[in-house]
């Protein structure tokens, strides 16, 4: 699968990071291609590019506060969770995701 | 840039005394205090608790990253200590909530960072690292300050690989 995924938490000096990290770490090791997109103190970094959301097959918002640029992905499936599940449990969430589309 | 205006072995104590999160809190506030880091402990130690107030900062393998804007940081950096004592800390990784910690990152950051985006640059990179769980069974053997910076500035690639703990299950997802 093509993985994009976009972090932002409350005070966006640890989490955003860390768990795009882990998000990152969880879906090349479960082999799919992933590119995590960071809305924190250090402003917007590996901005999801028009032709990176094209390709994507599926795109995560991990975050306690408001995504910036939403509509970017209209039409495009989102899964929306808390940055807590991304940070406690990042394989589970790429291999459950792989799993549901499977059988869409 | 420099990283060791960020990693600085002189605010990392690897023996911080005290038994309970507040006086951890405060004897690395008292770290950051002698370098110049900040200028005022106790409106730093209100200003991170501020910030634990909105969820924990316990992230597992006995770490624990508090954090948040104060108006008394004078300078960015990461304060980084190794507790002498195990101590409680408020997890996102346990079930019941709780960890025992004892590897603390204190990030000290300012509250006007419109002027210090190269350095919160640099930091969201450090953070990042903290993302790569052989990095941190690493951290955890490091003997010295020089050590940890070591540690944390690896390439993943040096690191030893270190099968991730979390046990995959199907999770309760709507998309």
């Amino acid at each position: 699968m093509k993985i994009l995924a976009v972090t932002a938490c409350t005070a966006g000096i640890a989490h955003t990071y860390i768990v795009a990290e882990k998000i990152q770490k969880a879906a090349e090791e479960l082999g799919h291609q992933c590119k995590v997109e960071t809305q924190g103190s250090a402003g917007v970094q590996n901005e999801l590019t028009a032709a990176d959301i094209k390709d994507a097959d599926v795109i995560i918002f991990s975050h306690d506060i408001a995504i910036r640029g939403t509509d970017r992905f209209e039409g495009k499936r989102i899964v929306d969770v808390p940055i807590s599940l991304a940070m406690k449990q990042p394989k589970s969430l790429i291999a459950t995701i792989e799993k549901k589309l499977a059988a869409k | 840039m420099d990283l060791s205006s960020i990693l600085n072995p002189a605010i990392i104590d690897l023996s911080v005394e005290g038994t309970t999160k507040d006086e951890v809190l405060r004897n690395l506030a008292q770290v950051l205090l002698r370098n110049g880091y900040i200028d005022d402990v106790e409106q730093f130690v209100s200003d991170i608790y501020e910030r634990e107030a909105e969820g924990p900062t316990g992230m597992g393998e006995g770490i624990s990253i508090p954090h948040g804007k104060s108006t008394a940081a004078k300078k960015i950096g990461i304060a980084i200590g190794r507790t002498v004592n195990p101590i409680r800390w408020e997890s996102s990784m346990e079930d019941d909530g709780w960890q025992e910690s004892t590897l603390v990152f204190l990030f000290c950051v300012f509250v006007d960072t419109e002027f210090a985006s190269n350095h919160l640059m640099l930091l969201s990179q450090l953070a990042g690292k903290l993302g790569n769980e052989a990095r941190l069974a690493r951290l955890h053997q490091c003997q010295t300050p020089d050590e940890i910076i070591a540690a944390i500035l690896a390439e993943d690639e040096e690191l030893e690989s270190v099968d991730s703990k979390e046990e995959i299950m199907d999770l309760d997802l709507d998309f």
